[in-house]
């Protein structure tokens, strides 16, 4: 066996033995399933070293990792793997992220077989984000969603899917690695294909942003921040334009902001700040919202003096603090009103 | 049409690339540092006998002020940890780490940093000790994606050879990193700690302690790197020792953000570095082209260094100068911050050849973590009971055997403590004699430390406005053994004389030395400004084969202002 060395197996071979002790390892039984692990972790290893090679050999040939991802394929592997993830040791899930991304990226041409083979098999996705719900798999398969995510067929599946609502809870989790991840892979599904995203946004903006303001209101100050600062960035994403204009004609989304604007703590409020502005530059305001700002006309123009005002090194703030303070001293009253 | 060009907000709070590095000065304080530390953290390390070398100026020792006396805050609670740890023997794994804040009592605070405070905890559902490490995010101004990053590097991390991560949550403004506790404290600490007790002119230690901490903390590198992930701040501040000897790398990542979790707002960071210079390989230091892990296998060639001399080899200049002479001289090795000819001749050309190894100045050069465990020099590493023994023996030392050791002889070693009320209490303890030293500790006789009052922690705030004057006595006992004898003189409250007849009552000063000891005394406190040091000759004089002799403090006697 000249192509694989004395104790190497086929891919055929490998992809089968894997196979067979996750199924193992999935029926359970105590002494079994130890020694059954012990396999997946071999096994995983043998894969994913043909994938990445090792100090000592080159990763194998195009032709025998395209018969390892056609293996895959056929028998189901990475389904199983990822239903698996939570019995298989440390360093083995680890690997299964690995070995998943590689052949995620595999290309031939133009085309992505992998991508296409998970269109077919949504189900793998659907598995990868309820992997948020168990903590010792949670970032494991966060590394693998968000590879996910880069490919726009599988961010169109996950953003349309119902599951989709649940990163508004996974955000939130007690565990900050976990929600941190989960954020990261939300954030990459709504920012990462602009065209989609912005379809995605206004087709569903209601359920989003009704979901969305839980975020802004939580009592977890990291989710407070983050979402802030991803609202802002959303916003003033000009392929989001018909969705900013819906936001800031809500007066409550006004509202909120201002009152975030005197939060406690400096990074909410600054990144406050970079959301309220869009209300105040907006040429069309609509009634309610210039209503507001009449309103407080004065006090707002008291506070923007004093507003974070040594961050006197940042200058592109400083123009646009002062372009609202301008903004909002000549502000006047609709004719008529 | 809403101006949304001309607002686009550009990432304001972006970080530096992670390749790009800030000089931080308090670095080494953001270092996980867990454990015991001893009082006088910030006190002149020990010279040859008699004779003071000036404290070190280097930017990485600025801060230890805050240091030592967040060290000194963790002295209390020791005891109770050492009860705990019995308990936590029979911990159940099944409980997971909690996310509650209620679920972990906080204990005494044992580290700080730009934007963390580390204290010791216990975690009550499990009843088992941790170190929490708390990070404060508002004055975290940067990306909380780069946090992730880090915390993500940490938790996939599962080597003995790595701290270990148990869990992170959020408090408030705060996030909690639950981290396990390393009582040894960091191989920083144990290197001083030797250096203030006994003599470490000639070398801190052996060979065989040196490889054994090395080679553990190889196979942590080792790991780190098979993971693709590079440390960049490997040094001795950032290995911990637990109780068990063993060793783990720490601030893994960590200490990447913590640097750079400042006040950016406040601070231009662009062309700036973090790292630690003195441990920088130098393609770190040009930033011209990206590194590799490489990099840390020039760390881990200074971190050699710094355990066999005590110091990295440029720690006495500023960082810029540093840089220079990372960059334009030759590699150091452990002659180039020697004070004399075959100063630490103690060691073999196998160290050194390591050494020369890791140190230079083409990366692709250097050896693979997993290459330099095959080093001949590491066929002297010996197991972690080892290091228990030799290390973490000699490591600051525990409150408790402080107090088990209380009924020995004052004279010998001990230090002096100053309750509220004033008086002096002695308290012996256990200095590490106990076959625990270095074997390069043979020429000259151990230099023991006494030390007084400088640990009750609430002094400096009550006791007056001033603050007190540190004081260190350097004298020979009756063994004719050097002591430093360290005490505060808080002035307008303190006498001279009440001083040195405290000093006679606690058997450190002979009676007949009294009246040198007081004039001294006063003299040196009321000309603080301008006088340092008074070096002055002794009533009791010098035995009979004896020559008197300033230098030596033969028949002498010095008292020096150490802050």
């Amino acid at each position: 066996m000249p192509l694989f060395g004395k104790s190497q197996k086929s891919p055929a071979d490998v992809v089968r033995a894997l196979k067979e002790s996750v199924n193992a390892l999935e029926r359970g039984g105590e002494k079994k399933a130890e020694k059954a692990q012990e396999d997946v972790s071999k096994n995983l290893v043998l894969i994913k070293n043909m994938l990445y090679g090792t100090s000592d050999a080159e990763p194998q040939t195009d032709i025998i990792v395209a018969q390892l991802a056609q293996e895959l394929y056929n028998s189901n592997l990475l389904l199983l793997l990822i239903q698996n993830l939570s019995k298989i040791d440390f360093e083995g899930k680890k690997d299964v992220a690995q070995v998943f991304n590689n052949i995620l990226r595999r290309q031939i041409g133009t085309r992505s077989p992998t991508v296409e083979y998970i269109c077919t098999k949504p189900e793998i996705l659907f598995q990868l984000m309820a992997g948020y719900e168990t903590q010792e798999i949670a970032l494991n398969c966060g590394t693998m969603l968000r590879e996910c995510a880069r490919y726009e067929a599988l961010a169109k599946i996950m953003l349309n899917s119902e599951d989709f609502y649940n990163f508004f809870t996974y955000v939130e989790v007690s565990t900050f690695d976990i929600a941190s991840d989960a954020f990261s892979t939300f954030k990459e599904l709504l920012t990462r294909h602009k065209i989609l995203c912005a379809e995605f946004l206004e087709t569903n903006y209601e359920k989003v942003f009704s979901h969305y303001q839980r975020l802004l209101n939580s009592e977890n100050y990291v989710t407070r921040r983050q979402s802030l600062k991803l609202l802002g960035e959303l916003l003033l994403d000009r392929h989001n334009f018909t969705v900013m204009t819906r936001y800031i004609s809500n007066p409550d989304n006004l509202k909120l902001m201002m009152n975030m604007l005197k939060e406690r703590s400096r990074n909410i409020q600054f990144e406050a700040f970079h959301v309220f502005k869009v209300f105040v530059a907006n040429p069309n305001k609509p009634k309610p919202i210039l209503d507001i700002l009449l309103r407080n006309q004065e006090k707002l123009v008291e506070f923007l003096m004093k507003f974070h005002t040594d961050r006197a090194e940042d200058e592109q703030f400083n123009d646009e603090k002062a372009y609202l303070i301008r903004q909002i001293q000549e502000l006047r009253p609709v004719p008529g009103h | 049409m809403v101006k949304v060009g001309h607002f686009r907000k550009e990432e304001t709070f972006t970080l530096e690339p992670t390749d790009q590095v800030i000089f931080e000065n308090s670095r080494f304080l953001s270092t996980l540092v867990v454990g015991k530390k001893k009082t006088q953290a910030d006190i002149l390390p020990s010279g040859s006998p008699g004779i003071f070398r000036q404290k070190s100026t280097s930017s990485d020792y600025l801060s230890l002020g805050d240091y030592a006396r967040a060290a000194r805050n963790s002295l209390g609670n020791i005891g109770n940890v050492l009860s705990r740890k019995m308990a936590a023997s029979t911990v159940q794994t099944s409980i997971p780490w909690p996310n509650s804040k209620d679920d972990y009592e906080l204990g005494k605070v044992i580290g700080v940093g730009a934007t963390a405070v580390v204290h010791e905890a216990l975690c009550k559902p499990r009843n088992e000790k941790c170190a929490i490490k708390r990070i404060n995010l508002e004055k975290w101004n940067t990306s909380m994606d780069e946090l992730l990053k880090e915390i993500q590097a940490m938790s996939s991390c599962n080597h003995e050879n790595v701290v270990t991560y148990h869990t992170s949550f959020v408090v408030r403004e705060e996030l909690w990193l639950v981290l396990r506790l390393l009582e040894g404290g960091s191989l920083l600490d144990i290197i001083k700690h030797k250096m203030r007790t006994a003599n470490c002119r000639n070398g801190v230690f052996d060979e065989p302690v040196i490889a054994t901490v090395l080679r553990e903390v190889l196979k942590g590198l080792e790991y780190f790197h098979n993971n693709g992930q590079i440390h960049r701040d490997i040094k001795a501040g950032n290995i911990l020792l637990g109780e068990d000897g063993t060793v783990q790398i720490a601030d893994f990542g960590v200490s990447a953000w913590l640097a750079t979790g400042r006040d950016l707002s406040r601070q231009k960071m662009r062309h700036t570095f973090v790292g630690t210079p003195c441990w920088m390989a130098p393609e770190v230091m040009e930033q011209d082209h990206g590194y590799d892990f490489k990099a840390d296998i020039w760390s881990f060639g200074i971190t050699a260094i710094e355990m066999a001399t005590g110091t990295a080899p440029y720690h006495k200049y500023p960082p810029m100068k540093v840089l220079m002479l990372t960059l334009q001289n030759d590699p150091p090795n452990l002659d180039t911050g020697a004070e004399e000819k075959d100063q630490f001749k103690v060691y073999g050309k196998t160290f050194r050849k390591m050494i020369v190894d890791c140190l230079q100045k083409e990366p692709n050069k250097r050896p693979s973590a997993s290459e330099l465990l095959k080093h001949p020099f590491f066929k002297k590493a010996k197991d972690k009971k080892y290091l228990q023994q030799t290390l973490v023996a000699i490591g600051p030392s525990l409150e408790t055997r402080v107090q088990k050791a209380s009924k020995r002889q004052p004279g010998a070693s001990g230090r002096l403590h100053r309750k509220e009320t004033g008086e002096w209490v002695w308290s012996s303890e256990d200095e590490g004699d106990d076959g625990g030293e270095s074997d390069t500790d043979t020429e000259s006789r151990p230099l023991n430390i006494i030390s007084a009052g400088s640990d009750s922690e609430h002094e400096e705030s009550s006791e007056s406005d001033t603050p007190p004057v540190n004081l260190v006595l350097r004298m020979r006992n009756s063994k004719k053994e050097l002591n430093d004898i360290r005490f505060e003189f808080a002035v307008g409250k303190d006498s001279a004389d009440g001083i040195a007849s405290e000093l006679v009552g606690a058997g450190l000063v002979d009676s007949r030395d009294m009246a040198a000891i007081t004039n001294n005394l006063q003299k040196l406190v009321e000309s603080r400004e301008n006088l340092k040091v008074v070096t002055f000759p002794l009533n009791s004089g010098v035995n009979n084969n004896e020559t008197p002799d300033d230098k030596a403090l033969i028949g002498f006697a010095q008292i020096s202002i150490t802050d």
